[in-house]
């Protein structure tokens, strides 16, 4: 049975390799060099408004300030890092850096777990009202984040956490819910069953079962999930700006509204912070980029 | 999904499911926890005070007196439908939506079927189109701001090598407003791309043999069979894009700042100028408008994109 089952898996992936294969020799009409020329147009100009203002934020901030008034579209001269140690030593960024961290790190562990936990239960047991928490857990993400405000606002308030890395972090923990369980969900029902039987015949219980068997199983759930939650409230502009106020507090996004008054003409010490507050974020997508890529296909799946 | 085992209703659970209630329950809890706290306690809160008195120095004070309905319970709601910057963030807000339903879903898609039909560097597009989406909002509306900047920016410069007197203020002047705003988010739809993608590999390659057979052309194929069988993932995406629409935040208040005049103003704009005021009353009937558009939005896309009927 498994076999047959997997043949005729392979059978249909090897049809599907063919016909793809067979469509980028298919002979060339007039009509599909228009349609290819149309679409290399269309995706050379989607290429370009994705990169080209980083790359132009990049180069400007090696360039001095007049030749950015002069030319804004030629390259810099010379690798010039003068802005960045003058914005470095202005500048704590590596507090801010840390804060985001803190924050955004340290909600996305705390997080991770707490949600891999529901979506055990869900993907592997059977109990009352199961479909109806998946369901509210995952209506989520239709809540517009900002119609929370002033409830939140006002619980900060009252903890006394106002204006403090402990509040913004309590209030990440509960960022990324819909999409965490989707991808998580997914991860755990793919493992098989039969594992769990297995277990509890050899008397593990049901927390073990769980934490030494099926977690690490589902690691490439838990990365996926967890560096698209992590770049979420890394880059969260909204409550942080609202929460927190003291410099001491700050998170990168945040510090560049503060940027922007400080270097009113100083472009090019301006895009050297812009370029030392964006790079992270590519960087953390460089290294993981199929995982972003699988968890914004998954989560935007089952809206 | 999962919604085949729903037939089993209570009692029909096994002794061993039984045993693992406790477990199950536990396991739930501190998501259901962080869901209570941070969504269900906030959006009755929310609720409840946008019909009081509220300013967050003393208690929310609510008047029961029904006998002039726009001074007492609807005191925050009329009073948010005649500021000065309600009528342009309406305005805003449904021209935005329009033009995130088309413009922008429609290119997520237009990339969504480029990419599956692999054209050379399709990869590369997938890479790249994601970039925009993993740097902070923040920045990227920063970056906007400079890009159109009438000195140093490069739209300005490449507009200025055709018309040499041209000098638009973008974000100060109207209606360039609108639309410098709305370049900051149309062009990048890597979602809507990605989630289509993932629907049109879902199609049953035997489907596309048939169309082969009868000599379907590719663009017949598209609009035949391809689009009306990812219509979840399309319906998926106007309903993302309009969210993100109602929400929108940073690429106005680190842009324009709602100007000139109220011309960009938005509903979370409205609703922060609320809470630092604060007149939180007014902040929550904001957010409830913001929360019953978000509904609203979700019923009519189901209807129209018949999300729950089955697609195959």
């Amino acid at each position: 049975m498994q076999t047959t089952v997997n043949t005729a898996g392979h059978a249909r992936k090897l049809a599907a390799a063919a016909r793809r294969s067979g469509r980028s020799i298919k002979p060339m009409t007039p009509g599909r060099v228009v349609y290819l020329i149309l679409a290399y147009l269309f995706l050379l100009f989607i290429v370009l408004v994705s990169v080209y203002p980083i790359v132009w934020v990049i180069m400007s901030s090696f360039k001095s300030n007049a030749a950015i008034l002069g030319n804004p579209f030629s390259l810099p001269d010379t690798w010039n890092f003068d802005a960045y140690v003058s914005v470095l030593n202005q500048y704590s960024f590596g507090r801010y850096a840390v804060n985001s961290l803190i924050t955004a790190g340290g909600s996305t562990i705390v997080s991770i777990v707490f949600y891999a936990m529901a979506a055990y239960v869900i993907a592997k047991y059977n109990f009352p009202l199961k479909n109806f928490i998946y369901v509210i857990l995952t209506l989520t993400l239709l809540v517009p984040g900002h119609t929370k405000t002033q409830p939140i606002f006002q619980m900060i308030m009252n903890m006394g956490l106002y204006d403090t890395r402990t509040g913004l972090w309590l209030v990440y923990l509960s960022g990324g819910i819909a999409m965490s369980l989707f991808v998580l969900k997914a991860n755990f029902a793919s493992i098989p069953r039969d594992l769990n039987e297995a277990a509890s015949i050899d008397g593990s219980g049901f927390f073990r079962t769980f934490w030494q068997i099926n977690l690490p199983l589902a690691r490439n759930g838990l990365a996926t999930a967890g560096i698209l939650m992590f770049l979420g409230n890394w880059n969260e502009y909204y409550y942080a700006a609202l929460l927190t106020s003291s410099e001491q507090n700050r998170t990168l996004p945040v510090s560049l509204a503060y940027f922007n008054q400080a270097f009113s003409y100083d472009y090019t010490r301006m895009f050297a912070a812009l370029t030392i507050v964006v790079l992270p974020g590519i960087i953390i997508y460089a290294l993981f980029q199929e995982q972003v890529t699988a968890s914004v296909a998954a989560s935007g799946v089952k809206g | 999904m999962s919604t085949v085992r729903r037939g089993r209703k209570g009692g029909k659970y096994t002794l061993m499911e039984k045993r693992s209630f406790p477990w199950i329950y536990a396991f739930l809890f501190p998501t259901l926890l962080l869901f209570a706290v941070f969504y269900v306690e906030p959006i009755f809160q929310t609720f409840v005070t946008s019909f009081a008195r509220f300013n967050g120095y003393t208690p929310p004070q609510w008047s029961l007196d029904f006998s002039d309905l726009g001074g007492t319970i609807f005191r925050n709601y009329t009073r948010l439908f005649s500021m000065n910057s309600f009528g342009p963030a309406i305005r805003n807000l449904l021209w935005w939506s329009l033009i995130a339903m088309t413009v922008h879903v429609g290119i997520g898609t237009a990339v969504g079927v480029l990419l599956y039909n692999r054209l050379r560097g399709w990869k590369f597009v997938r890479i790249v189109y994601m970039v925009p989406n993993v740097i902070s909002g923040a920045a990227w509306a920063m970056i906007y701001r400079f890009m159109f900047n009438d000195d140093i920016g490069v739209i300005n410069n490449l507009i200025r090598r055709l018309d040499p007197s041209s000098h638009i203020q973008w974000f100060y002047s109207s209606p360039a407003a609108f639309w410098a705003i709305t370049f900051t988010w149309v062009f990048y739809a890597v979602i809507v791309a990605l989630v289509v993608m993932g629907d049109l590999m879902a199609i049953p390659a035997s489907l596309h043999e048939a169309c082969e057979i009868d000599g379907a052309s590719g663009f017949q194929k598209l609009i035949h069979i391809d689009l009306p069988l990812c219509r979840n993932a399309i319906g998926t995406s106007v309903l993302l894009s309009v969210t993100s629409r109602i929400a929108m935040y940073e690429n106005i208040a680190l842009t324009s700042r709602g100007g000139p005049g109220n011309d960009t103003y938005g509903l979370a704009l409205i609703l922060t100028k609320s809470i630092t005021d604060f007149n939180y009353g007014l902040a929550n009937a904001t957010a409830m408008l913001m929360f019953v558009f978000g509904i609203v939005t979700m019923q009519i896309i189901n209807r129209v994109f018949r999300m729950n009927d089955p697609v195959y």
